[in-house]
């Protein structure tokens, strides 16, 4: 190993032992094992949340960079994999679509695909816009292969897993411990702060232990006991947008013997209801606004609307959607949720986590001092996601036609965010999506939701109706076609995951 | 119900350099029962778009697109290929380094998946490669274009063309008079506005005799820096960059013997900097000089015979869509030709035209969409221009410069942590543009993380170039052989008119 610029390690203090405090500790021990020394403090008098059992396919990239292999993680966390999510009765009830990893056909002239399957759409040619994806396809298929590593159609869509979040946090545990992360059992009672500078010195733990630490790292969850409690950084509040705050969640049986690679989120009077299918069980839960249905009211509806026999009483988790202003203050930076939170919808959590853990690695504090230029970057870089995801959500709640409840009611006719009133107008007007390259979400999922919900724009580009309307609707033919056979030669997804668990014996 | 929008029913541009008849051309294409009518204005020979006789690797794809075959540019105008800069002195005197074109990417980086979800590989920042085939290509004078169809040893270089620029233009001229594109040679006499910002239609001269006048739904500005078409109204405002760019006055020298090099050469003198543009057809020498430099020094420094002296106005447009009127090129942004950066900015304005081309009724909102991102590409052309000038030797011959807040937040980072922030619209591809601070001498930050890289991955990755290297060395043949390969005629013979921006 090279010796780092100087050899004094900075002390990384990482408080909480969920998935978000693990993931911090093991991403640092592992990428930074020269510049760093990583204590850990959870305390098994606190509960951990353990949502975000379902995640995006960005997960893989931050699995395989700390050298975590697949199917170890996968067996651990009983996961199955994850193409999209099945979006029922947001934009109407009786009405679906998948947003999956992946996208619709190709852009033809340098027009985007879904210009020519407007046009065609308002000839009565089209058909549903998910059969021109591939992902949409294998999802609706039951079906899973993983992507090829080309620029072919296979190559069209990514993966992402479905696991046992309360699992995970376990497996990062021994990972971490493994790798040199040094676990502190113990509540703390204190925090100690340099009188001038303000910044914290150590945590004191109930026993008397005392941590001392140059860099803390806040993952106590909502609690946010350094960010939130101890420098008191301010919350930006983003309720009025996203008002779910509760999720019921109850773990479930499955009722069949397939296995579905894909979400399922069902629109509900007062929010809506996850069913995330893992190997071993299907985790049913229902996210909705307090401000709408009281928590006995919802546990209720979920038990009666979910999916498979209960394995547990439904629990109520509370969360604010938001985040800090500031997510890096003095020498404390909030992780998962004690940095910010946006409701489960699009299984954003563990993606931000990840997220702020990896520019944390990025920006991490050389020769032992924190240099404010980094830290600025830090929260510059961490706000930009938040905001551009925050976004996209609530387009989920805005784009519908429903009236059937109060919380609907509101949230079709409440005020978006200018930064979002001005993308609807273009979609609205041009049928354009606002372009970035930086962030979470492109074209491919704001036309997902955008059509999928019936948002349906007035116009499209001009130059759709310039080739012949037989060749168009030949090549979009053609590529159903395509797709189709290519879902055909697919496994199924349970046969798939049976395939791997036969490997994995093999391999042991 | 979603409706086509009604297409445009004539589309104006002006200006008679290549960025209009490109413009002219891929218009053409794009909306084929659209009537085109080029209003041939006198050139500007500060138009440094229109004068380059090359671009950057994105103009390949653009020819591509509107059916302009490589081959015919080789034949036809005095063609060639360029791997990399290569810089001289810009860090310390004696320093050199070289800015080859492309990034070298993890296979995950190519699937359409990662081009659609993850941004594609203008995001992929990578781990800085281990060595440049193109600079060992370059170095040893071999390189042949790969042929597409199956996999070779040279298949990750790309690489920028060169060419005799009128030769070039009465390429395009010649194909854009085969799709129909309409030309009318004269001035301006008058605009018409519309009454919505814009333009209604423009009365042409020649010789002050009014010609007629020419009604368009759209105009197309590639007048050069007067932008004649944008400046004309009322919201047109032109912003100044010439703080941040301190080459006032550009020295041309009379072109030299013509070569075959996959390099061409930036320098810094005393003087300013020197350029030295290999052509096929001909050594050409920009020398852009500091403010304090006589025009006798200048003449010395510049080593050959001069042909003219330009004085710059660099700048951009604030908004390059106004009204019905869209500037590209140098009516759009206007600076000098370092890095080769004109052409490139002009055609991915174009680019941007044809992907967000409106109907006949302009929407507001797409218009401040496009005015958003050639915004960001124009700030992003002055930043890496304003790189060169903030050069550790630079600013002893330029002086010191304020620098704009956008590029001091990525030199920070950069020569502080060693990582480039994310660049929207940026010039230049991440590891093109670390590769170009690197040869112009900026000391490179260390990153987190390679402070705790296992030497022993480092030593593979450099034992793995070195194979590739020996691979693409013996694939290539020495570049003349395959120029003159290039250079015997093709049977059939190549009409120029095929491209894929046709349904």
């Amino acid at each position: 190993m090279m010796s780092g610029v100087n050899s004094k390690k900075m002390r990384v203090v990482v408080l909480g032992g969920g998935t978000a405090g693990w993931m911090t500790a093991a991403g640092i021990a592992k990428l930074l094992p020269d510049l760093a020394s990583v204590d850990l403090i959870e305390s098994q008098d606190i509960g951990i949340v353990g949502v975000g059992e379902a995640t995006l396919p960005h997960i893989r990239g931050f699995v395989e960079r700390l050298g975590i292999d697949e199917a170890a993680f996968m067996k651990a966390t009983h996961a199955t994999y994850k193409l999209g999510i099945d979006f029922r009765d947001f934009g109407r009830i009786g009405e679906s679509y998948i947003h999956p990893f992946g996208s619709f056909g190709e852009e033809v002239g340098g027009i985007g695909f879904h210009h020519y399957w407007l046009e065609l759409q308002r000839q009565g040619l089209a058909a549903e816009l998910g059969e021109y994806s591939l992902a949409v396809a294998a999802c609706r298929a039951n079906r899973f292969t993983p992507p090829a590593q080309d620029s072919s159609l296979a190559s069209t869509y990514g993966y992402a897993y479905q696991f046992d979040a309360t699992l995970f946090g376990p497996f990062m545990r021994e990972f971490g411990t493994s790798i040199g992360v040094t676990r502190h059992e113990g509540l703390v009672v204190d925090v100690e702060r340099d009188p001038e500078s303000g910044d914290v010195t150590a945590l004191l733990l109930k026993d008397g232990r005392r941590i001392e630490g140059d860099l803390f790292v806040d993952c106590s969850g909502f609690r946010s006991l350094l960010l939130g409690q101890t420098l008191e950084e301010e919350w930006e509040d983003w309720t009025h947008w996203l008002p779910c705050d509760r999720a019921a969640a109850m773990p479930c049986t499955h009722k069949t013997s397939d296995i579905r690679p894909y979400t399922i989120a069902t629109a509900m009077p007062a929010g809506w209801r996850w069913q995330i299918p893992l190997q071993h069980r299907m985790g049913n839960g229902y996210v909705f606004s307090s401000a709408h249905l009281d928590e006995d009211a919802a546990c209720e509806a979920l038990r009666k609307a979910a999916e498979g026999d209960p394995l547990a009483d439904p629990r109520i988790l509370k969360f604010r959607p938001g985040r800090r202003k500031h997510s890096w203050s003095h020498n404390v930076l909030g992780v998962g949720l004690a940095g910010g939170f946006l409701e489960p919808l699009e299984s954003t959590s563990i993606y931000l986590a990840q997220m702020a853990i990896t520019y944390l690695i990025e920006m991490f504090p050389q020769d032992g001092k924190i240099d404010p230029r980094d830290r600025d970057e830090f929260n510059r870089l961490v706000d930009m996601e938040y905001d551009r995801v925050r976004d996209f959500l609530i387009l989920h709640y805005h784009a519908t036609t429903r009236d059937d409840s109060d919380f609907w009611n509101h949230v079709r006719t409440m005020q978006v965010p200018d930064t979002l009133a001005d993308k609807l107008e273009l979609w609205k007007r041009a049928a354009r999506i606002e372009k970035y390259s930086d962030g979470l979400f492109y074209d491919a999922s704001w036309i997902a939701v955008y059509i999928g919900q019936g948002m349906l724009p007035d116009a499209h580009d001009s130059r759709v109706s310039l080739p012949d309307p037989g060749r168009v609707s030949g090549a979009m033919d053609n590529l159903r076609k395509e797709i189709a056979s290519q879902v055909n030669a697919m496994p199924g997804h349970m046969d798939y995951l049976k395939s791997e668990a036969a490997r994995l014996a093999e391999a042991a | 119900m979603s409706q086509a929008r009604e297409r445009l029913r004539r589309i104006c541009i002006a200006g008679s350099g290549q960025v209009a008849v490109i413009t002219a051309l891929a218009l053409r294409r794009t909306v084929p029962d659209t009537e085109v009518v080029v209003l041939g204005l006198p050139g500007d020979p500060a138009a440094y778009a229109d004068r380059a006789a090359t671009a950057l690797p994105y103009t390949n794809k653009l020819h591509d697109r509107i059916g302009i075959t490589e081959e015919a540019i080789i034949q036809q105008a005095a063609g060639s290929h360029r791997l990399l800069m290569r810089y001289f002195g810009w860090g310390a005197e004696g320093q050199s380094g070289a800015m080859p074109y492309g990034a070298q990417l993890d296979a995950q980086w190519r699937t359409r998946f990662a081009k659609e979800w993850g941004g594609g590989p203008r995001n992929a920042a990578g781990r800085r490669p281990a060595g440049s085939l193109a600079e060992v290509l370059a170095d040893a004078a071999r390189f042949a274009v790969p042929p597409g169809d199956m996999p070779t040893p040279l298949d990750d270089i790309d690489y920028a063309l060169r060419w005799n620029m009128p030769a070039y233009r009465d390429l395009m001229v010649s194909i854009a008079q085969q799709l129909g594109v309409n030309h009318v040679v004269g001035d301006i006499a008058a605009l018409e506005p519309n009454g919505q910002g814009g333009i209604a239609s423009v009365a042409v001269e020649q010789q002050g005799q009014i010609q007629g006048k020419i009604e368009a739904d759209l105009f197309v500005d590639c007048s050069g820096p007067a932008a004649r078409l944008l400046s004309a109204l009322p919201e047109a405002k032109r912003m100044d960059w010439s703080t941040f760019l301190p080459a006032l006055r550009l020295l041309h020298g009379k072109p030299q013997q013509g070569m075959l090099a996959l390099e061409d050469r930036a320098s810094l003198l005393p003087e300013g900097w020197l350029v030295e543009f290999a052509g096929a057809d001909g050594l050409q020498i920009t020398l852009g000089l500091a403010e304090s430099i006589s025009e006798q020094d200048a003449l010395q420094a510049l080593g050959v015979e001069p042909a003219e002296m330009v004085t710059l106005a660099q700048g951009c447009a604030k908004d390059a869509w106004a009204g019905n009127v869209v500037a590209l090129g140098d009516a759009a942004a206007s600076f000098e030709p370092l890095g080769h950066l004109n052409l490139d900015l002009a055609h991915r304005q174009l680019g941007l035209l044809l992907e967000m081309l409106p109907g006949r009724v302009v929407e507001p909102l797409e218009r401040a969409e496009f005015n958003r991102r050639a915004a960001l590409m124009a700030q992003q052309v002055r930043d890496t221009l304003a790189t060169h000038y903030v050069a550790p030797r630079a600013r002893g011959v330029f002086g010191e410069k304020p620098l704009p807040e956008s590029l001091l937040h990525v030199l920070d980072q950069y020569t502080r942590r060693g990582r480039l922030p994310f660049r929207e619209e940026a010039a230049l591809l991440n590891q093109e543009y670390m590769a170009l601070l690197g040869a112009l001498g900026f000391p490179a930050g260390v990153t987190p993380q390679s402070q705790s890289q296992d030497p022993g991955e480092a030593e593979a990755a450099r034992t793995a170039f070195e194979v590739q290297a020996r691979q693409a060395l013996q694939f290539a043949p020495p570049y003349q052989q395959f120029m003159a390969q290039m250079m015997q005629p093709q049977q059939p013979a190549d009409s120029g008119i095929a491209g894929d921006l046709q349904y």
